[in-house]
């Protein structure tokens, strides 16, 4: 079986593609800013360098986030695309959880910075087993054992991820139609916030 | 050969997918608007836009096809725009047409969202030149003088507000909600030009600046309820409306004139307004000019005219990399 990974939830774009059980490319980097005008050169550098086709291609295993929102969407807008295009499912994956893979022999406290006192959270054991699930929470709320893996700056570990583990972890999964593959930003726009707010004040 | 153009529009709030043929038939179009949910906050949460062109562009792609009875074999090109609009919301669609592209092995043609207001035009009529082009719409305000296809040369545009921003405030102030706009326009067929509003930039340039008018109308409003007085509404929207519609052809008549020009078309949001386009229509015959205004479901934003500019676009050869991205403000070329 011949699978595509996105994520392009975090500054790290990563695109890969595994072919029975194995890495045959990656594109694992600081990206930033630039995303959405690297990320199709780097897809179709990876069919380049494989000697694959699209169409060869069996499922997308595609990070719908937490993380930027703009990120999670372009890397979303392709995965959904292309498998609207190709007729294949996709796989949805936690970013939080790809960067949990990273090794370690307790579990893994995943951080995104997600401004002003808050993260997105998930903690996951070595085998990716969820501990607790992906949230929007403040730091200082989190009192669980673990050890932090985050890209950004909190003491702890770097990311090192384990693709391979990830991908084995959600393999036999189904995955879901194209069109029903959405972000999963656990936090709501300021404008629904406020609007709540509101609307909550007006009932009491 | 039949030249068949997929389109893509996710500037602002509506998520639209078009086929046209050969730049003028349109073959199928979906739109889907949020304006509703944008309603419920006053105007347009780019945020919001952007989590909603995400659910349903691959749905809004499949079902135009699915309408126009074509599969992706049958389509030439894929045209997409790049900007200017919202940024999170315009790359939904950029990525999706990138990704279109490279599956398919289609050319990508990169288009810029005035040129497709301009063309819009050409799915009423084919485009005649010279022709000058009045531009109006939430985010714009031009007069442009085109010489033959896809040659666009701005004479002038507004200093300040766009001609649709300035109404969606009027709108506000004289508690019109929202959307303002179209309502402001409609409130100003009941009622008359009684308040004493200036003729905003009334001078001998092509430009416009609404800015002045919109504060002449909150201190109007503002100065009435000091001293008591209500406002009527119609009466304003009325008097507002007229010193617009007066500017507008005034001054894109008389570049008509200067330049020699028989042709004027009118495109963009605001080409919806009816006191603009009784005004326009008179001043046109009178002075036998060929006037073009689209039908109103060509003047708001969709794809059918992505696709009439895309065309045009790609036999010109502009062609873009899988590298294009989007622009929140880009000179119009």
């Amino acid at each position: 079986m011949k699978y595509l990974f996105i994520d392009s939830a975090t500054a790290t774009l990563v695109v890969a593609i595994i072919s029975e059980d194995k890495i045959i490319y990656i594109h694992n980097k600081v990206t930033g800013k630039d995303m959405s005008s690297d990320i199709m050169p780097i897809i179709a550098d990876a069919f380049n360098k494989t000697g694959l086709k699209p169409q060869d291609i069996n499922k997308i295993f595609a990070v719908n986030g937490p993380g930027s929102f703009t990120g999670i969407r372009v890397g979303l807008a392709v995965a959904k695309t292309m498998a609207w295009a190709l007729k294949i499912p996709v796989v949805p994956i936690s970013s939080l959880e790809v960067i949990a893979s990273t090794p370690n022999k307790e579990n893994n406290i995943a951080l995104i910075d997600a401004r002003r006192g808050y993260v997105y959270a998930g903690i996951y054991d070595s085998d990716l087993n969820v501990i607790k699930e992906d949230k929007h929470i403040l730091l200082d709320n989190i009192k669980d054992k673990g050890t932090y893996v985050s890209y950004d700056d909190f003491p702890g570990l770097k990311p090192n991820i384990d693709l391979l583990k990830v991908i084995k972890k959600h393999e036999n999964e189904k995955g879901i139609n194209p069109h029903q593959l959405n972000p999963k930003y656990l936090k709501l726009t300021e404008a629904e916030e406020n609007l709540m707010k509101k609307s909550g004040n007006r009932s009491n | 050969m039949s030249t068949y153009i997929l389109a893509i529009e996710t500037s602002c709030d509506e998520t639209s997918v078009s086929i046209i043929k050969d730049g003028c038939d349109e073959i199928s179009t979906v739109i889907l608007s949020q304006m509703d949910v944008h309603a419920n906050y006053g105007g347009v949460v780019p945020e919001i836009a952007s989590r909603m062109h995400i659910e349903n562009i691959t749905m809004v792609i499949e079902e135009t096809l699915t309408k126009a009875n074509m599969t992706m074999d049958d389509i030439t090109a894929i045209a997409v725009t790049y900007g200017p609009g919202l940024i999170g919301s315009l790359l939904i669609g950029l990525m999706a047409a990138k990704t279109l592209a490279f599956i398919y092995d289609k050319p990508l043609v990169p288009v810029h969202h005035i040129a497709g207001h301009i063309y819009a035009n050409n799915l009423v009529k084919q485009l005649e030149f010279p022709l000058i082009a009045l531009v109006i719409s939430g985010g714009h305000t031009d007069l442009v003088y085109m010489k033959e296809d896809y040659s666009f040369e701005r004479l002038g545009g507004t200093l300040d507000d766009a001609v649709g921003e300035a109404y969606d405030k009027v709108a506000r102030v004289i508690n019109v909600p929202y959307p303002g706009g179209p309502l402001v326009d409609k409130l100003a067929h009941t009622g008359k030009d009684t308040y004493n509003l200036p003729l905003p930039l009334d001078d001998d340039s092509y430009n416009f600046s609404f800015s002045g008018l919109k504060s002449a109308v909150i201190n109007l409003v503002h100065n009435e309820k000091q001293k008591g007085n209500e406002i009527i509404p119609e009466n304003m929207a009325a008097s507002f409306q007229n010193r617009v519609t007066t500017i507008l052809t005034k001054k894109t008549l008389r570049a008509l004139k200067e330049l020699n020009v028989k042709n004027l078309i009118v495109a963009g949001g605001v080409a919806a307004n009816k006191g603009l386009r009784e005004r326009l229509t008179e001043e046109c015959q009178k002075n036998k000019i060929n006037l073009i205004i689209p039908e109103i479901k060509y003047c708001t934003d969709n794809a059918a005219m992505i696709g009439a500019a895309g065309y045009f676009a790609y036999k010109l050869g502009r062609r873009a990399d899988l590298s294009l991205n989007a622009k929140a403000s880009d000179k119009l070329h």
